[in-house]
C-alpha cells in the first residue's frame, strides 16, 4: 500500500560520510555493489558529510589508505545511474553539483523524503 | 508511511535534520536510547515541524529517568507500541 504509481525500486543506499575519517562511506559503497551485483536496482542519496565523497581529485590518506574514489568510478559499471545528492549539504559546503566528480542529481528535501518512500529497502551509512 | 528511528540526542547531533528532511508528511518519528532526550519539553523544538508524530520509547525513558518529563506532544510508546508501529509502517529507517 502506497502512493506511488511507479514501481518500488529495490534499494536505496544513504551515504552520509565523509572519505577517509571512517569506513562508513566505503561500507555503505560496498553493500550497494554487493546488492548491484545481485541484480536489484540500487539508487545512492549523498547526505550531510557524505557529499564529500563526490569531490575530485580525491587521493589516499597520509599513511597510504585507500579512498573510496575509484570505488565511485565503478558504480556505472554495476548500473548504479541514480546518484543523489543533498542539496543543503552541497550548498552548506560551499559546492554545487556540477564541479562534483560524477554526475549527480541534486534533490531538495521534499525530494529525499520521495526517495525514501520510492525503495523496498533503506540502509543508511 | 514509514517509520524513522531517531537514536541521538538533538543536543548533541544533527542527525535529527537528517531524518527530518528523509520524512514524509504521514511519516513518523520514534525517539530511542540517546535519542529520547529529544522528547523533553527544552529539546522537542527540533522536533516542531512533525508535532502530533513524534513517539518516544518508554523503556528508554524510564531507564534516564525522563518518563513524565516528556512534553505534552510527544506520545510514549514502550516495546509492543515499538513493535505496532513497525507493523504499521510500510518501512522502518534508522537514522544513527
Amino acid at each position: 500500500m502506497h502512493e506511488h504509481d511507479e514501481p518500488l525500486r529495490d534499494l536505496l543506499v544513504i551515504l552520509r560520510h565523509a572519505p577517509h575519517g571512517s569506513s562508513w562511506l566505503k561500507e555503505g559503497l560496498d553493500a550497494a555493489l554487493v546488492a548491484a551485483a545481485f541484480g536489484q536496482s540500487v539508487s545512492l542519496l549523498f547526505m550531510g558529510e557524505g557529499v564529500m565523497a563526490l569531490m575530485p581529485g580525491q587521493g589516499p590518506g597520509p599513511l597510504e589508505q585507500k579512498g573510496t574514489a575509484a570505488t565511485l568510478e565503478m558504480l556505472e559499471m554495476y548500473d548504479i545511474e541514480t546518484l543523489l545528492v543533498d542539496a543543503e549539504a552541497l550548498s552548506a559546503l560551499g559546492l554545487s553539483a556540477d564541479e562534483l566528480m560524477l554526475d549527480v542529481t541534486p534533490v531538495s528535501t521534499e525530494a529525499i523524503s520521495e526517495a525514501l518512500s520510492a525503495h523496498c529497502l533503506v540502509l543508511t551509512f | 508511511m514509514l517509520l524513522h528511528v531517531v537514536n541521538r540526542s538533538p543536543a548533541n547531533s544533527r542527525v535529527y535534520e537528517q531524518a527530518l528532511s528523509g520524512m514524509g508528511p504521514d511519516d513518523v518519528l520514534l525517539l530511542i536510547e540517546d535519542g529520547v532526550q529529544g522528547a523533553l519539553p527544552q529539546l522537542v523544538r527540533y522536533y516542531a515541524e512533525i508535532e502530533g508524530r513524534l513517539f518516544a520509547l518508554r523503556e528508554d525513558l524510564e531507564a534516564r529517568g525522563l518518563l513524565g518529563r516528556c512534553a505534552e506532544s510527544v506520545q510514549v510508546v514502550d516495546v509492543d507500541g515499538f513493535v505496532t508501529l513497525t507493523e504499521e509502517a510500510e518501512r522502518t529507517v534508522s537514522w544513527y
